[in-house]
């Protein structure tokens, strides 16, 4: 009820004497947001979600995890070269991607892989990780890299060695799990230990409340000269994206993604002769992991954690679907989709205004349409997006203080 | 807003706790029970979370009465988007917990908009198909 007046009062404020901040519309009222407006605002907050606890990963949320993992993350010693380390594709300074249309190690001269580098702000949030959702949790979504000859090509041993042959990971090691590093032959029990402290880590990537958020928080709260501060393009834009353009109904909630896979017609073929089946084998993928949450390695022992990997459904037509990717932050993860293949923001707008319907499965979803979209409506989704970027981000790679045995 | 704070809505919950064997032994009454049915079955059912969340798993309680001289045998259930003809990405299980009376667990809307269940009821002369509409926000 208290919401509710509050909902109405902004109405009635935002309707009053506060401008648009844009030079050309600098001496226009801002008009009313209507009660429909506000609602579909509301749909997508609040903003930052609170943290929650992964039940699979026993070190979730504790602090020697946390700093373990962060030192593994920034790590080149954790690829057997020591030139390799998570941070090399996912650059903190680039929203943890790399900016390549498609990962690639080291130099040109090593192969080039299938999908874009995702970015890893606010990754906690999802059920599935990857492009395939090939992970079913964050700790065996690390693990993926570290042991792939395209990736870090790293080894079970070796990563229990890197743990005992380090004095500080040895430590956090000991005080995050309340033991010492497995010996060479229970190596795999390391391995999984470590990407437990990675996914520790990685669930502190949260990025702070954006332009959006203080556009729903001054809503929230009835303050409308603060609502009418957010730009006029951006809330045309919205209107698109939640309207004519059903956007919304995929980049869903909080995070901007319904956390599903969809085919949305960019072009699955990697090469002559080799497709990237996507969310299929995926499915597959996951089903088949043996640190999958079904699986002996998680710490939630009733695997409720694991229904979805129970249930998920192999059908024929996720073939060539990809997950839902957050748009928060979107500005800073060029370039885009599961290839790299638009470049930017504007590409992608493009890429739904023009859409090629002859590249979607033929039996799939009958959701996606061309948009046709003017210019002038092309640059207010582009403009709202822009939106989603956080004004402020917490300081991910600072060192923690030496670790002190417990 | 969190439904179990408002004492009024509390109240009701519990009020339809106490009312929930008598709706599902008639298959037509209760509020908060969404119903269907053909000339040969009806069928009453109410989910877990009562208000489906967009993107999370439910599960369904769902009660058959035969309307004419058959017994039911069997219950399937599955659901999609018509408008954008899709199913779900999540296969329930059903499983069987008295006469008549069923459990589907592993439920998911994954999308905002209008669903359609789908129930298959199995009785001793054939398939009925049931379908029931839900708008999930």
């Amino acid at each position: 009820m208290r919401r509710t007046a509050g909902l109405i009062a902004a109405l009635v404020l935002a309707n009053g004497s506060a401008l648009f901040a844009g030079s050309a519309e600098a001496q226009m009222p801002a008009p009313a947001y209507s009660h429909d407006e506000i609602r579909r605002i509301m749909a997508h907050g609040p903003w930052p979600q609170q943290p929650l606890r992964d039940p699979s990963n026993r070190v979730s949320g504790n602090d020697d995890a946390i700093a373990l993992g962060r030192a593994l993350f920034f790590d080149a010693r954790l690829s057997p070269r020591g030139d390799l380390s998570c941070a090399l594709c996912h650059q903190p300074g680039r929203a943890f991607t790399d900016g390549r249309a498609r990962a690639q190690r080291g130099g040109a001269a090593l192969p080039r892989l299938d999908r874009n580098t995702q970015g890893l702000w606010d990754v906690a949030l999802s059920h599935w990780f990857g492009w395939d959702g090939g992970s079913d949790s964050l700790w065996s979504f690390a693990i993926r890299p570290i042991l792939h000859p395209d990736e870090l090509g790293s080894s079970a041993v070796h990563v229990a060695r890197l743990l005992r042959g380090d004095t500080e990971l040895a430590c956090r090691y000991r005080n995050a799990f309340d033991r010492s590093v497995p010996p060479d032959e229970e190596s795999e029990a390391a391995l999984v230990d470590a990407a437990k402290a990675l996914a520790a880590y990685l669930e502190t990537l949260r990025s702070g409340p954006s332009p959006y958020d203080e556009l729903r928080d001054a809503l929230a709260r009835a303050d409308g000269a603060a609502a009418a501060r957010y730009p006029a393009s951006a809330r045309r834009g919205f209107a698109l994206f939640s309207g004519k353009g059903q956007c919304s109904a995929c980049h869903f909630g909080p995070n901007f993604s319904n956390g599903e896979f969809h085919d949305t017609g960019v072009p699955y073929l990697v090469a002559p002769g080799r497709v990237d089946s996507g969310r299929h084998g995926g499915i597959r993928r996951v089903r088949g992991d043996q640190y999958n949450l079904l699986g002996a390695f998680s710490d939630d022992a009733a695997r409720a954690s694991g229904s979805r990997t129970r249930h998920v459904a192999e059908n024929h037509t996720t073939y060539g679907q990809f997950k839902v990717p957050s748009l928060r932050n979107v500005e800073l993860t060029a370039p885009y989709m599961h290839d790299g293949s638009l470049a930017t923001l504007r590409d992608v707008v493009r890429h739904y205004s023009e859409l090629n319907e002859d590249r979607l499965h033929q039996d799939g979803e009958a959701l996606l349409k061309p948009l046709h979209l003017s210019a002038g409506e092309s640059e207010d989704l582009v403009a709202f997006l822009r939106t989603l970027t956080s004004s402020s981000f917490p300081d991910v790679s600072a060192a923690p203080t030496p670790c002190r045995p417990r | 807003m969190n439904s179990t704070r408002h004492p009024l809505r509390a109240l009701a919950l519990a009020a339809l706790t106490v009312a929930m064997p008598a709706a599902y032994a008639a298959c037509d009454a209760g509020p908060g029970v969404l119903r269907g049915k053909t000339p040969k079955v009806a069928l009453a059912f109410r989910t877990d979370p009562a208000t489906i969340k967009v993107g999370e798993l439910f599960s369904l309680l769902a009660e058959v009465c035969p309307l004419a001289a058959a017994s039911v045998t069997g219950l399937r259930v599955d659901a999609g988007m018509p408008a954008h003809k899709h199913g779900m990405n999540y296969q329930p299980q059903v499983s069987n917990s008295g006469p008549g009376k069923y459990t589907a667990t592993g439920l998911m809307f994954h999308m905002p908009g209008l669903w359609q269940f789908t129930f298959d009821v199995e009785t001793s002369a054939g398939r009925e198909r049931i379908r029931v509409d839900y708008q999930a926000e």
